[in-house]
Formats: structure tokens, C-alpha cells, sequence
């Protein structure tokens, strides 16, 4: 069992998660179109006769301060929410990508590491995740327009993708008995990773594949190009 | 539905500018769809009229509520009590809402903050083609569909006129003509006998279609895309 | 399996629209992380002084959501709930804002084509009249 783990299951994880991602990606495609060019019928010029007096106003723009268009946005309706998730997320899918432990495992399998963080730093953000995984739970808990929509499944999900940090965090400050605890620290690693695409998690690549490539009135950027067909 | 456009800040500023307390009504039907009149548009005037008042160093301000539709008074039973608190109101609604409102509180000026325009399409996110002018005889049944009030630059319910040019209209070389698509639609339905019936011809003015593109989403139509 | 009284239901039929739009649909279901952000978004919601009933996601979990969950199995009772969730609760305004960029009129507008084949549609008169 611990072989498995530690050997084939990791690979299988990671080709999963690929796999599983791409495939994903690949039925968006083939489940949108590219979006016909916006064909509009000539407009008739006025009728003759004199000009209006003076020219149609634009709507004017009025300068607002950057606080002003925060509080406009979604950074107005949930502060706190937003703020955490913002860190929360950053941290959860750069963290493993930089732990000393993971790039040493890297470097051993195929001989490439990225640079580490300090450990130090890792740990902290290892709380940090941690903490945030906690603020979630408790919004699920007590905040009753999540719990309205809460179900076990979102629970388990909450699980897979922070049992990671608390069992590497355990892992590094050796409590528990080591074995055990990094044994549980592969295995929920790679149950995360393989969840990624087949769960809700699956909202990482659908993030920007919705906020950038659909043509929505809220896409970023240049307002997409894909539309369901 | 119905599409409406802003109105430029200034004549709103002005329209408010002997009322300190001031209630923004937006709808949650059409002018929601068209992204001019629902309740983040309704935030984003207050914020910058709110702004404009500060800076003149007036005392007014604006408060928001969006009604589910501002045509119909079973949905304004929520406003009722609400409006007591103000000494105007603003309708982000069509004009429609607007008289509602202007009806059901006699003793408040109400004031619209766009320009209803037209009846529409949706084309694009922010985008609206208009399509219907109401004129209260529709004929597309024997037109094939096409609508002469809006497509034809004069309107007619007879035609095509003499000024009928190659499929396109005298008015402009870039404009088709209205009349040659209905020829062309009922031909190939092999409906030409309804083209011969005579309609009675309506007096028509300013018979511009209308295009409306909404402000903020402007730029995703100009210039260069990818 | 559920024990709703279908008999009044022609669920195949539901199942049918269900399954045209499923792989669209079922993604939109599970992208969404359940998070409430949606909420104030949804002037309903603010209006209703935050009844989470009034939440995009709250509506399309307990209309669409529960469609997909059944297959299509659902009781005429159900149906008319959901007829009361896509209908009064949402006006279609279409301005939800979700981060993640899920769809949600979509879904509401498929829920609706879902109860009218079944002739469970809104009538203004089922409103109290003022
Ligand atoms: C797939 C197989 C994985 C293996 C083999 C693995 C292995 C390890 C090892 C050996 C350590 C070092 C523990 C120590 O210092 O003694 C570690 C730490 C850590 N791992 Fe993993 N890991 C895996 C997956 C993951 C995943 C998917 C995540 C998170 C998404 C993750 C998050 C962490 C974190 C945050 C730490 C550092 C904890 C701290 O410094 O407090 N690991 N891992
Ligand atoms: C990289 C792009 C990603 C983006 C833009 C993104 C965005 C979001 C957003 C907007 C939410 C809803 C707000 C909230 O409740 O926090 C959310 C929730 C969540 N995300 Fe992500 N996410 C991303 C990747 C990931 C990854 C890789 C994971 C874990 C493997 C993850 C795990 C979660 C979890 C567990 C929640 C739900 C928190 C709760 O229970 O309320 N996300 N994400
Ligand atoms: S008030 Fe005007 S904009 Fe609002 S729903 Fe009625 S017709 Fe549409
Ligand atoms: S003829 Fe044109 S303007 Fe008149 S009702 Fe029909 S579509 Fe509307
Ligand atoms: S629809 Fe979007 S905003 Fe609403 S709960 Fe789901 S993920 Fe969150
Ligand atoms: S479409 Fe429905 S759920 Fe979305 S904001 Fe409008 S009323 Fe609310």
C-alpha cells in the first residue's frame, strides 16, 4: 500500500490531473464556437432638414477613485470573503510548487526543482492556507447564505483540498508519527490533484475559461470570443 | 423588449439640482436586459452623481431600489412606504415606468435618467438593434416579415418607391432597401400576391432606425479585436 | 431512487430537454463552488432583505440542480415549486454576477422551457391583484 503510494499512485495522480484537465478544456472546445463577427444592417443617415442645434451629448465619464470602483464591484458586496480567497487561492496553487520537500522529490524524479521558499516562509504559508481552509468552513457553518446552498459534498471538497496542507504541515514539524503522517500527506495530495478536474475544483481552469473566452457581459479583457453552441 | 440609453450626467445633475434627498428607481425588466436601467447601473449613477454632488460641495444624495418592473403597480407596492423618506425620484426605467411612478406619487417629481429608443434585439452584450417602432398596425404578416416602419427610410406600406436603386435605397448607397428584401422574401415563399395588396399609408417622421450601443461596453466594438 | 408521484409528469420528456443541454448544463452545476457571492448581485436578494432563497444559486440549485439530480423524476408538487422559484423568486433580469462566470439566466431560462412542456407556466392572474 505505502509503495503504491509512493510510487505508481503519484504518477497516476499527476497524469490524471493532466489528462483530466485537458480533457475538460477540450470539451469546452468542442462544445462552443467561435462567435460570428457582429453583423449589424447600416443605420439610415437623419432625414434631411437642419442639423440638431447641438450635437448629442456622450455620456460623460466621471473620474471615480479607485476605492469608489472597488466598492462598486464584488471587493464592495464581500470585503472579507474576497480578500481571503484572493490569498487563500494564491497561496494554495503556488505553495506546493515551491516547497523545499516537493522540489527535492522533483529533483530526484527528474531532475529539475524550481526555487524553494525559505521553509520558514512555507510553514507560514502552509498556516495561511490552513486559516483560510478554516474561515470556509466556518462560512459553510454559520453564515446562512452558504449554509443554504451547503451540502456533505462541498465539505469533502473543502477536505481533499486543504487535508494537503495540515498533513505537510504536520509532515515538517514531524508531529505524529512521520510515516503515517506523510503517508496520509501523499495519498490526500494525489486524491486532490486527481479531483481537480472531476469535482468543483474543476472551477480552476473553468475560472478562466468562463471569465476569458466567453462572451458574457462580466468576461474581462476584450469581452471573449466563444460562445455555446 | 424595449432599449433605452442614459442620459448625458449633466441633465440629470440639473434635473435634481433643488433636491437633497433623492430615491433611484431602477427596473428589473428591459432596461436590466439592456444593461442601462437594473440595479448595477443604478449603483454606478448614484456613485457618480454622488460624486458630482460632493464636488459642487451640495448637500444632495442619491439612494437606490430596483423594482422587479416599474410598468406595473402591483411591483411598486414595495416602494411605497420607501419613497416618503425623499424629495424626488429618479426613473431608470422606459418611459413607460417612469409615468407609472410620476402617477402613483402625484406629490414627487420623478425624473428619468434615460432616453427610452426603441424596440429591439439583443445583438450583443451591450449592443440593441431596433426592430419595431409600435406603430399599432403591424403588417409584417404580408411583408414577409421584414418591417417597412423601421427598415424603409420612409416608412411606407406600399412600395418599393421609384427611388429603389439595385437592391439599395436613393437615401444612401449603403443602405438596402427595405422594399427589395420584402420582394425577395416573399418571392422566394411564393407570396408576391401579398406585395400587390394596398395598405393605407401612415404619416411617418423621423423614421431613423435606431442602433444603440451601450457606453461601457463600447470599446469591445472599436478598434482592433482579437 | 426517490419516491415522488410522477404519474402526472411525463418525465421522459424532461428528460429529453434535460439530456440535450446536459454537458453544457451539468458543467455549469459543478463549476459552481457554492460560494454565495452571487447574492447581492441579484437585486431580488437585496430587495428581499437577504433571504438566501433570493440567491442565484440557491434558485438554479433547487430548480435545474434538482431536475439533473432526478433525471427528470419529479412530482407535479415539485414542479410547481420550481415553477415558483424560476418565475417569482427570478425575473430573468439576466445580471447575475458570478466570479466564476457561471451562467446563471441560462439555466433559469432552461428550467422554464422545462416546466412549460410540462403546462406549468406563471399566469399573471395567480398574482394578488392590487
Ligand atoms: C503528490 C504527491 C506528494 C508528495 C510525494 C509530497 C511530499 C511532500 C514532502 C516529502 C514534504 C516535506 C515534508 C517534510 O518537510 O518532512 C511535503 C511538504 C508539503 N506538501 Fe507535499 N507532497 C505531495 C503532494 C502535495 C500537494 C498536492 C500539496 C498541496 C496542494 C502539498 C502541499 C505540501 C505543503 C504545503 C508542504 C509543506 C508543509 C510545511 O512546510 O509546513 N503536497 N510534501
Ligand atoms: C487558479 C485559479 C482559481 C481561481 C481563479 C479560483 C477561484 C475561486 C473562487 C472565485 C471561489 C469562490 C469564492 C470562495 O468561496 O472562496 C473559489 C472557491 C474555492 N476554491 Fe478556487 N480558484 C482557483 C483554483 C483553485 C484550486 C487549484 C483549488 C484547490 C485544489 C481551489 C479550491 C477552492 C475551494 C476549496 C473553494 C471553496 C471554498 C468554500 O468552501 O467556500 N481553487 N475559487
Ligand atoms: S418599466 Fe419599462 S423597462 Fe421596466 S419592465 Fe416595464 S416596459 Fe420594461
Ligand atoms: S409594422 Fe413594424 S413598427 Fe409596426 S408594429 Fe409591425 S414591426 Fe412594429
Ligand atoms: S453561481 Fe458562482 S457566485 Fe454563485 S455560488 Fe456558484 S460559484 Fe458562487
Ligand atoms: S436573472 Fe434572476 S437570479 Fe439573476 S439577478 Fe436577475 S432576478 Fe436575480
Amino acid at each position: 500500500m505505502y509503495a503504491i503510494v509512493r510510487g505508481p499512485l503519484v504518477w497516476i495522480a499527476i497524469l490524471v490531473f493532466i489528462l483530466g484537465t485537458a480533457f475538460q478544456v477540450y470539451r469546452f472546445y468542442a462544445l462552443t464556437r467561435r462567435k460570428a463577427a457582429l453583423a449589424l444592417a447600416p443605420v439610415s443617415p437623419p432625414p434631411p432638414g437642419p442639423a440638431p442645434a447641438e450635437p448629442v451629448p456622450v455620456v460623460e465619464e466621471v473620474p471615480l477613485s479607485l476605492v469608489q470602483r472597488l466598492r462598486l464591484s464584488i471587493l464592495g458586496t464581500s470585503p472579507v470573503t474576497i480578500a481571503v480567497t484572493s490569498v487563500f487561492h494564491v497561496c494554495l496553487v503556488l505553495l506546493p510548487l515551491f516547497v523545499l520537500g516537493h522540489n527535492v522529490l522533483m529533483d530526484m524524479a527528474w531532475e529539475i526543482s524550481l526555487v524553494s521558499l525559505p521553509e520558514a516562509l512555507a510553514d507560514a504559508l502552509t498556516v495561511v492556507v490552513m486559516a483560510g481552509g478554516a474561515f470556509f468552513l466556518g462560512r459553510r457553518l454559520f453564515y446562512p447564505r452558504v449554509r443554504a446552498i451547503t451540502s456533505a459534498y462541498d465539505y469533502v471538497v473543502l477536505a481533499l483540498a486543504t487535508t494537503p496542507f495540515v498533513t505537510g504541515f504536520l509532515a515538517f514539524h514531524h508531529l505524529f508519527d512521520y510515516d503515517t503522517v506523510i503517508f496520509l500527506h501523499m495519498l490526500s495530495g494525489e486524491l486532490m490533484l486527481m479531483a481537480i478536474p472531476f469535482t468543483k475544483l474543476v472551477h480552476m481552469p473553468f475560472f478562466i475559461i468562463n471569465r476569458f473566452v466567453l462572451v458574457h457581459e462580466n468576461s474581462f479583457g476584450r469581452g471573449g470570443h466563444r460562445v455555446w453552441r | 423588449m424595449v432599449k433605452a440609453e442614459r442620459k448625458p450626467l449633466a441633465e440629470i445633475k440639473e434635473a435634481i439640482q433643488n433636491y437633497t434627498r433623492i430615491l433611484n428607481v431602477g427596473c428589473g425588466g428591459c432596461v436590466s436586459v439592456c444593461l442601462v436601467g437594473g440595479q448595477k447601473e443604478v449603483q454606478l449613477l448614484n456613485t457618480q452623481m454622488n460624486v458630482m454632488l460632493q464636488n459642487d460641495g451640495r448637500a444632495g444624495r442619491l439612494e437606490g431600489f430596483t423594482v422587479e418592473r416599474q410598468c406595473n403597480r402591483l411591483h411598486l407596492v414595495d416602494l411605497d412606504e420607501r419613497v416618503a423618506r425623499f424629495d424626488c425620484l429618479i426613473s431608470m426605467a422606459c418611459g413607460a415606468g417612469v409615468q407609472l411612478l410620476a402617477e402613483r406619487y402625484p406629490d414627487k417629481p420623478v425624473f428619468p435618467a434615460v432616453n427610452t429608443a426603441a424596440i429591439g434585439i439583443d445583438q450583443e452584450i451591450g449592443v440593441y438593434e431596433e426592430r419595431c417602432r409600435a406603430c399599432g398596425d403591424c403588417v409584417l404578416g404580408y411583408t414577409g416579415g421584414i418591417c417597412p416602419v423601421t427598415r424603409c427610410a420612409k416608412g411606407l406600406f406600399n412600395g418599393p418607391c421609384g427611388g429603389t436603386n439595385r437592391g439599395k435605397c436613393e437615401v444612401s448607397n449603403e443602405i438596402p432597401c427595405a422594399w427589395q428584401e420584402i420582394y425577395e422574401r416573399l418571392n422566394a415563399q411564393n407570396r408576391l400576391d401579398d406585395i400587390k395588396k394596398l395598405r393605407q399609408p401612415m404619416e411617418w417622421q423621423n423614421t431613423v432606425r435606431r442602433l444603440i450601443v451601450q457606453e461601457p461596453y463600447r470599446q469591445r466594438y472599436t478598434g482592433p479585436k482579437a | 431512487m426517490n419516491d415522488a408521484n410522477t404519474a402526472a409528469v411525463d418525465c421522459e420528456a424532461i428528460r429529453a430537454i434535460l439530456d440535450q443541454r446536459k454537458d453544457q448544463m451539468q458543467l455549469a452545476l459543478k463549476v459552481c463552488a457554492h460560494c454565495s457571492l452571487c447574492a447581492e448581485s441579484c437585486f431580488l436578494f437585496q430587495v428581499h432583505d437577504g433571504d438566501p432563497r433570493y440567491m442565484p444559486s440557491h434558485k438554479f440549485i433547487n430548480s435545474l440542480g434538482k431536475l439533473y439530480r432526478r433525471k427528470g423524476r419529479v412530482s407535479r408538487e415539485e414542479l410547481e415549486e420550481i415553477k415558483e422559484i424560476v418565475w417569482r423568486r427570478c425575473v430573468l433580469c439576466t445580471r447575475c454576477y458570478c466570479p466564476l462566470g457561471v451562467d446563471i439566466p441560462e439555466m433559469i431560462a432552461l428550467t422554464r422551457s422545462i416546466c412549460r412542456s410540462q403546462n406549468v407556466f406563471f399566469q399573471y392572474e395567480d398574482l394578488p391583484q392590487v
